[in-house]
């Protein structure tokens, strides 16, 4: 179940959204520009309890001053803003030389939509209405973008270990054996520990497609990596967030 | 008064037939005008260049006459000449001009010093009238003998005023017949054609005051204006059809989100109510589930009609649809499994069409749902198949399964939107999958064909959904 912005926050929400907050995300700081001033408010109330500080602009120039004066980790900007518009803003800044990744939010919601906001220069495209989770998740994984280099060869979590050239997968030095799309999921999973994996971005970054799954399909595929990887052994590494996604992490 | 008839005019020339009569007036009397001063023009130089001819021929004759018989027969052949009716003109003069004998009282001065063709038309005054009468025009060729004598041989021109008179009397005749051809015209266009044009306008509307059951009215003769209102009536006819069709969406859509919305309410409602704070989260877990489904079913709505409205189109590329159906089938083959059916495959190699990845994955997704709720149901063989071929210019991609089936009857309604046969509506689902697919498949120019997979098996014919797409040419 997912829980949809706008309108009430709800007690499964707060639930999802504090869980993420105990992931290891130090005082992350992001831009919100949302003209709907109640989605906003909604908004950066729903980040601070997760442990994001979030400053919010109203329209799109002043969006285009605070971010350009002041240094976040992650923007999330509106298609449509008043005064500039969304992707202009994001082409903007992009020329002054402001690198932090953008995660455009749509009411649009078509195909091609997606695309002329990544080729504007946005990192990601949420369609509205979303899931607060949903855009919680990607923040955080756009935010931690930053500081983990793409040319890691070989992730770690707990005993268990993926090697993105041989594509091996061993846990507790006991080789598992995957098919090709499992070891992408895994991989995914990985490059992301520690962090709320929604199935959409499950859907987008293994299958390639840009839609939400209506149906349990993501889950199927996630407790056969489960099966695989946890079977034999006492420690559960793949946890499932209520609400949210799937996250993979060692408790230690 | 003056005002009055200029705008009555003005009215009246802003009648199409009126201002195509002025116009055929006006190129008419132009023509007619052009005409007449040509053809006269053209007759009076025949008849100046006749009458010079037979000038020439009695000169020769003249001059043959004083060779042969001297002064005296030359004398007595145009006394004798210049007698007869309607005779030419003759004139011998002496040396110094003066007129010695003939059939003219006077010329013009001048015109007998000079030897040889008169250069224009000169006046004469005839022997036989008052002086003072009119003058006359004439043209004559001027002969001279060695003894100084002269001798002018000329031909009268008739009377110019008179023939202007002529001209102009056949001008008024030409523009009266024009005048009135152009009244016979504008009856015939304005009180017939026209006429037709007001009903047309007439019709059209009370169309557009919202009856569009009304239709142009036709005549018989099948001419350009009832294949006009034919054509116009045709396309009425489908507008009405596609106007059906949208008021009935919007009856089924108002009906069929009033039923979730309801049950949203009440659960609200109930949450409301209740005190026990386990039960009212329960309660509030259910609201916000049914809220995401009414996303959902508004998020299919709008991706339908944008798929429909071909908003899509710029986002075409080409797609390899034998790899597109392997993953889908990939994906899905786990969730198959679980359920207890196998998910079997058979895709030909290498296919691939100018589409829209995205929204044919999508449609696949939605073929390959419908077939894992439903087939497990029936009691068929347990299995879905994936086919993809191509033949004939075609490319088909068809998702089968064993269960219960679409009965034939109802294999058209099936795409329409919120359209849930009677057994499935206990399954959950928006009733808009089959819809998507048939807009995807509208947008590709292909088309979604629905049979039995097995048609003798009766408790389990199942069902075949096929996506045809036109194989890309070259």
């Amino acid at each position: 179940m997912q829980t949809i912005i706008p309108h009430s926050g709800s007690a499964d929400d707060s639930a999802g959204a504090k869980i993420a907050s105990d992931a290891i995300v130090p005082h992350m700081k992001i831009l919100v520009i949302e003209d709907d001033l109640e989605a906003a408010a909604y908004m950066t109330k729903a980040f601070r309890e997760a442990g994001i500080v979030a400053d919010h602009a109203s329209d799109g120039e002043s969006g285009l001053f605070m971010g350009t004066e002041n240094s976040y980790d992650v923007m999330v900007i509106d298609r449509m803003l008043p005064r500039r518009d969304g992707l202009s803003v994001i082409s903007e800044l992009r020329k002054r030389g402001v690198n932090a990744p953008v995660l455009i939010l749509s009411a649009l919601g078509q195909v091609d939509d997606r695309v002329t906001g990544l080729r504007a220069g946005g990192d990601d495209y949420l369609p509205k209405p979303y899931a607060f989770s949903e855009l919680l998740a990607r923040v955080e994984v756009l935010g931690r973008r930053k500081g983990t280099p793409e040319q890691d060869m070989a992730y770690r979590v707990g005993d268990l270990e993926l090697d993105r050239l041989s594509h091996e997968v061993k846990r507790a030095g006991k080789e598992i054996l995957l098919q090709p799309r499992e070891f992408r999921l895994l991989e995914y999973l990985m490059k992301n520990a520690g962090q709320v994996v929604t199935r959409t971005m499950l859907l987008e970054n293994v299958w390639d497609y840009h839609f939400d799954p209506q149906t349990n399909v993501i889950d199927v595929h996630v407790s056969r990596l489960r099966s695989k990887i946890e079977k034999d052994f006492d420690k559960p590494l793949l946890k499932t967030i209520r609400g949210a996604g799937y996250m993979i992490k060692d408790e230690g | 008064m003056f005002a009055r008839i200029v705008n009555r005019a003005r009215l009246m020339f802003r009648s199409t037939a009126v201002r195509l009569s002025a116009l055929y007036i006006l190129l008419f009397a132009l023509c007619a005008a052009f005409l007449v001063f040509y053809v006269t023009a053209l007759s009076e130089k025949t008849l100046v260049q006749q009458t010079r001819q037979t000038i020439q021929e009695e000169i020769q004759d003249i001059q043959r006459a004083y060779d042969r018989g001297g002064i005296n027969l030359l004398l007595r052949i145009m006394e004798r000449r210049a007698r007869q009716p309607g005779a030419n003109l003759y004139v011998i003069a002496g040396p110094s001009g003066d007129i010695l004998a003939g059939n003219v009282a006077s010329v013009q001065p001048g015109v007998l010093d000079k030897e040889g063709w008169t250069d224009m038309p000169f006046g004469y005054t005839p022997y036989s009238e008052n002086q003072g009468a009119r003058r006359h025009l004439a043209i004559a060729n001027v002969l001279r003998f060695d003894n100084g004598l002269r001798i002018m041989i000329g031909r009268d021109l008739g009377d110019p005023s008179r023939f202007r008179y002529i001209v102009r009397q056949a001008l008024m005749v030409a523009l009266a017949i024009m005048g009135l051809g152009a009244l016979v015209i504008w009856f015939g266009i304005g009180r017939n054609a026209l006429k037709r044009i007001d009903r047309m306008s007439a019709a059209s509307q009370k169309i557009m005051a919202g009856d569009l059951s009304q239709r142009l009215p036709v005549g018989r003769s099948g001419d350009e204006f009832d294949r006009l209102s034919e054509s116009l009536n045709a396309m009425l006819g489908r507008i009405e059809k596609l106007n059906e069709g949208l008021r009935q969406v919007s009856d089924n859509i108002a009906h069929d989100l009033k039923t979730p919305l309801t049950r949203l309410r009440n659960k609200a409602a109930d949450a409301l109510s209740e005190d026990r704070e386990d039960v009212r989260r329960h309660a509030l877990e259910g609201i916000i589930g049914e809220s995401d489904q009414l996303i959902r079913t508004f998020n299919a709505l709008l991706m339908i009609s944008r798929v429909e409205a071909g908003s899509m189109a710029a986002e075409m590329s080409d797609v390899d649809l034998s790899a597109a159906s392997a993953d889908c089938a990939e994906l899905y083959e786990p969730v198959a499994d679980e359920v207890g059916l196998a998910l079997v495959t058979e895709i030909e190699p290498g296919l691939s069409v100018n589409g829209n990845r995205e929204l044919i994955g999508q449609a696949i997704f939605n073929l390959l749902d419908n077939a894992i709720k439903y087939a497990a149901e029936g009691g068929g063989v347990p299995e879905i198949r994936v086919k993809l071929s191509s033949a004939a210019g075609l490319i088909r991609l068809s998702v089968c399964d064993n269960g219960p089936g679409v009965p034939a009857d109802k294999r058209e309604e099936v795409t329409k939107r919120f359209f849930r046969l009677d057994a499935s509506r206990s399954k959950p689902g928006t009733g808009l999958g089959l819809s998507l697919v048939e807009a995807v498949m509208g947008l590709h120019g292909g088309r979604l064909e629905l049979s039995a997979t097995d048609e003798a098996s009766a408790e389990a014919p199942g069902l075949t959904v096929t996506m045809v797409f036109p194989a890309v040419k070259g």
